[in-house]
């Protein structure tokens, strides 16, 4: 398609506007034929609806106007005027502006397909449907104009605060209302900073099912960190105490600030073609699709040129969906439930198999178990695709990052990336960009060294900072390196002391004194810089991590640089997990974190310098009992051991039992067990019930400490 | 490190008034709400140096927003600017009354709103330093 192959060739601000443009005008299609089907059912505009139209046409004249799109600005402006006109009541839904808004938002559509691509033609044919539609409404609108109704706003008893707040269409709302004769009160109301969108999205609803919420003003709190109150200007047909009645909210009051003048017993009834509004709209589309035809044989009768763009300005120009993550994320949890489930059928196939009676019917259970698992890997491994996002982005805002440091502080820095397109799941790429900011912040700052310095020690004047991402198994290693000064341990070991972070006469070995400056954010440089030296230090970037599920590794070497390797698993959402039993406890380990498991005998552990380790193929793998990280009795009999690893660290884990692998989505634990070190989550494992998680992560770590401690 | 909070509803005004700031240079640090109840819930989690709010949105509008920043203790220091698509001169009188310190008009000229934005991070109180950055 023509203009699909076209738009690529715009600039990437140009794309967004036109992705959000497209939005904004299927939003003001959608809600023009809401407004069609109000005028039909000979109702009164919804102001809310209205209000929406002015809004998405308000954002699409400043859009228009930051790309330089003039044309679509001019329309914008113009349908926002007449929209303006009919949210403020200068004119009313018989207008003869009114038909014309569906033409000009079908024009504005046209506008945006011919945008960035258009020839002299179609630029001038397009100039001239623009300055057309634009007289048509200017003499649509250009009617006798209805004066403003006179103030009682002022008479209103309203805290001054609250009046200067509203906005000139809030103001024209609340006169309405009282012209109508509406109850105006003031419902007051606090929440907890952290959690008030529900409870206020309550209240609302609760009020505009019985009139209208003007406006909603928050107010500092008591305690105004923790605490929010809002002020809410409602315009009711029932009066102040029937609706103090109908707010069963804590913590609100409300007061009266204008009595109406209809009844409570009559608004009953009033309320009621709006309540059946939904029950009209089943035929709203053939409806919809009257108004719009009458539209346009009126547009031929005129003799204009037809609505040649009316099935363009229906298909869409751009191919991507946005989508809220939380609508994955549930998802996810659907998916996560589903293997769950097949894991039951499983069991109960293989039941049915081990018994000569049922065999039969067991094979056969177990061959549509075992397609509906193929079938469920693929729905997960889609899911999961969704969710996945190239590191490209984060990269791009590095670059960023860096070429605004250089202008600041003048040293000469090239950095390069490799393997942009490795995918990491969506969140983890949220949560990523704040350490690689201050990774790469640290190498510029710290570890390069200045032009002269650098030339002193035969390097070239110019630094690197490479970052090279990769994907290995289930896991993405990114690795941030320089070829910088590199970190000197013997600093970092009298920084060390002098922090009291290890006596006189501890020994501190280099690879020690490196993991003190990932563990206690430890830092080489004796003052504080402008440019990393605040904020996050290491520590952090390591507490980010191992929020993460991750790890990070730092490896120096002084006068050659350093590298910082980032391994993370490529999704949180869902994992293979390997569940294990000690005693009683079932315990599910992430499987992309198990090397391999081990039966071993008791005899083959032995003591070293107070920890256990077993010989692994000549290696001396620390070793660490499940029970006893958790105070389990375990049983006395031969036991299994399961190794697991994380980026360059390995550690055995002693457990009594293997129960076999299942997927499980992780949920995060509320409440104190949330603190326990060891511990990522729980996951609900269909007849087992709920399992708990072990962080991996956190468990190599600190066996990697000991041994180093050793 | 001074920061900026942008409360603004377009995800592609957003991006431009992101773009625009962060070459005030590498010590800002942008944050962004895409609507006036994330703003609010935002703005307790860390100490902005800058708001820098639209006014058309659809949950609570700019000046709604502005009086409730101008009115509370925690942050009526922090200095405010709004940014909008020029329409009623009202609603800007209404705004900078409310105690906005500077109305830009939508679209923007990049290089005036780094000027005003510079202006009000330079006047601005540095309340965030003290706690937020030692490390």
């Amino acid at each position: 398609m023509a203009a699909r192959r076209a738009k690529r060739s715009l600039s990437k601000a140009q794309r967004e506007f036109v992705c959000e443009a497209e939005e904004t005008l299927e939003r003001l299609r959608a809600d023009l034929l809401t407004l069609a089907e109000q005028r039909e059912g000979e109702r009164e505009a919804d102001p809310d609806l209205v209000n929406q139209l002015f809004r998405a046409a308000h954002s699409l004249k400043g859009l228009a106007g930051m790309v330089g799109f003039d044309a679509m600005s001019e329309l914008a402006h113009h349908l926002e005027d007449a929209l303006d006109g009919l949210r403020m009541g200068r004119i009313d839904l018989d207008s003869p502006a009114i038909p014309l808004i569906d033409e000009a938002v079908a024009l504005a559509a046209g506008l945006l397909a011919h945008f960035g691509h258009q020839n002299e033609a179609q630029q001038r044919s397009d100039a001239r449907d623009v300055a057309d539609m634009l007289a048509r409404i200017e003499t649509g609108l250009d009617g006798p104009a209805k004066g403003p109704s006179e103030d009682a706003v002022d008479s209103l008893d309203l805290d001054p605060a609250m009046l200067r707040a509203l906005t000139e269409y809030e103001e024209h709302r609340l006169r309405e209302n009282i012209r109508k004769g509406r109850h105006v009160s003031l419902v007051e109301t606090a929440f907890e900073i952290s959690n008030f969108e529900e409870g206020l999205g309550e209240l609302s609803a609760a009020i505009r099912e019985v009139g209208e919420v003007v406006s909603t003003l928050p107010s500092p709190g008591d305690s105004p960190a923790s605490q929010i109150c809002f002020a809410l200007l409602a315009a009711t047909r029932i009066d102040a105490s029937a609706l103090a009645e109908r707010l069963e909210f804590p913590d609100t009051s409300v007061r009266v600030l204008a009595e109406g003048r209809t009844t409570a017993a009559r608004d009953a009834q009033a309320s009621v073609p709006e309540s059946g509004a939904a029950l009209s709209g089943i035929g709203a589309g053939t409806e919809a699709a009257r108004t719009k035809q009458r539209a346009a044989t009126r547009a031929s009768d005129d003799g204009e040129a037809p609505e040649t763009p009316e099935f363009e300005s229906l298909r869409s120009l751009s191919d991507t969906v946005r989508v809220d993550i939380r609508k994955l994320d549930e998802l996810m949890v659907l998916v996560g439930e589903l293997a769950t489930q097949r894991a039951s059928l499983s069991r109960t196939a293989a039941r049915l198999l081990a018994d000569a009676a049922t065999s039969a019917a067991g094979r056969d259970l177990a061959k549509i178990d075992k397609l509906l698992g193929r079938k469920l890997q693929q729905l997960q491994a889609g899911v999961l695709d969704v969710r996945m996002v190239p590191l490209r982005q984060v990269f791009e805002r590095l670059s960023r990052v860096v070429r605004r440091l250089q202008r600041d502080h003048g040293k000469q820095v090239r950095l390069d990336f490799r393997g942009a397109d490795t995918e990491l799941d969506k969140l983890i790429v949220e949560e990523l960009v704040d350490p690689l900011v201050h990774l790469v912040r640290n190498a510029f700052d710290h570890a390069i060294e200045t032009p002269e310095q650098r030339l002193a020690a035969h390097k070239p004047a110019e630094g690197a900072i490479h970052i090279c991402a990769s994907q290995r198994g289930n896991h993405v290693v990114i690795e941030v390196s320089d070829d910088g000064r590199g970190m000197d341990a013997e600093a970092i070991r009298v920084r060390a002391r002098a922090a009291g972070l290890a006596g006189e006469a501890d020994e501190i070995s280099d690879k020690e004194a490196l993991a003190l400056v990932l563990e206690a954010g430890l830092s080489t440089c004796s003052e504080v810089s402008e440019t990393s030296g605040r904020g996050v230090g290491m520590d952090v970037v390591r507490s980010n991590l191992t929020a993460l599920g991750g790890l990070v590794d730092l490896a120096s070497e002084p006068g050659r640089g350093t590298t910082v390797t980032l391994t993370l698993p490529v999704t949180l959402a869902i994992v293979q997990a390997l569940l294990v039993a000690v005693g009683e406890e079932c315990f599910a380990i992430p499987l992309n974190a198990v090397i391999e498991t081990l039966l071993v005998e008791e005899s083959q552990i032995h003591r070293s310098e107070g920890h256990e380790i077993l010989d692994l193929r000549g290696e001396a793998l620390p070793l660490r009992r499940l029970a006893s990280e958790f105070g389990i009795c375990a049983g006395e009999q031969a036991a299994y051991v399961v190794v697991l690893g994380l980026g360059d660290a390995r550690m055995g884990l002693l457990v009594d039992r293997l129960e076999g692998q299942q997927d499980a989505v992780i949920k995060p634990i509320q409440g104190p067990i949330q603190q326990v070190r060891g511990i990522a989550g729980a996951t609900e494992l269909g007849d087992r019930g709920a399992v708990l998680v072990i962080d991996v992560a956190s468990l190599v770590e600190d066996g990697v400490r000991r041994r180093d401690a050793a | 490190m001074q920061r900026i909070l942008i409360v603004e509803d377009s995800a592609t005004m957003r991006a431009m008034l992101c773009a625009t700031l962060e070459e005030l240079g590498s010590e800002v640090k942008i944050s962004e709400a895409a609507s006036g109840f994330e703003a609010l819930r935002m703005l307790p989690r860390e100490s902005y140096d800058l708001i820098v709010t639209d006014i058309n949105m659809p949950d609570i509008n700019g000046l709604e927003l502005v009086s409730f920043v101008k009115r509370s203790e925690l942050y009526r220091r922090v200095p405010l600017i709004i940014v909008s698509t020029e329409g009623s001169e009202r609603d800007r009188d209404r705004g900078l009354a409310l105690g906005a310190d500077a109305y830009m008009v939508k679209p923007f000229d990049p290089s005036a709103m780094r000027d005003v934005a510079a202006g009000l991070l330079a006047s601005a109180p540095t309340s965030g330093d003290a706690t937020a950055e030692e490390a």
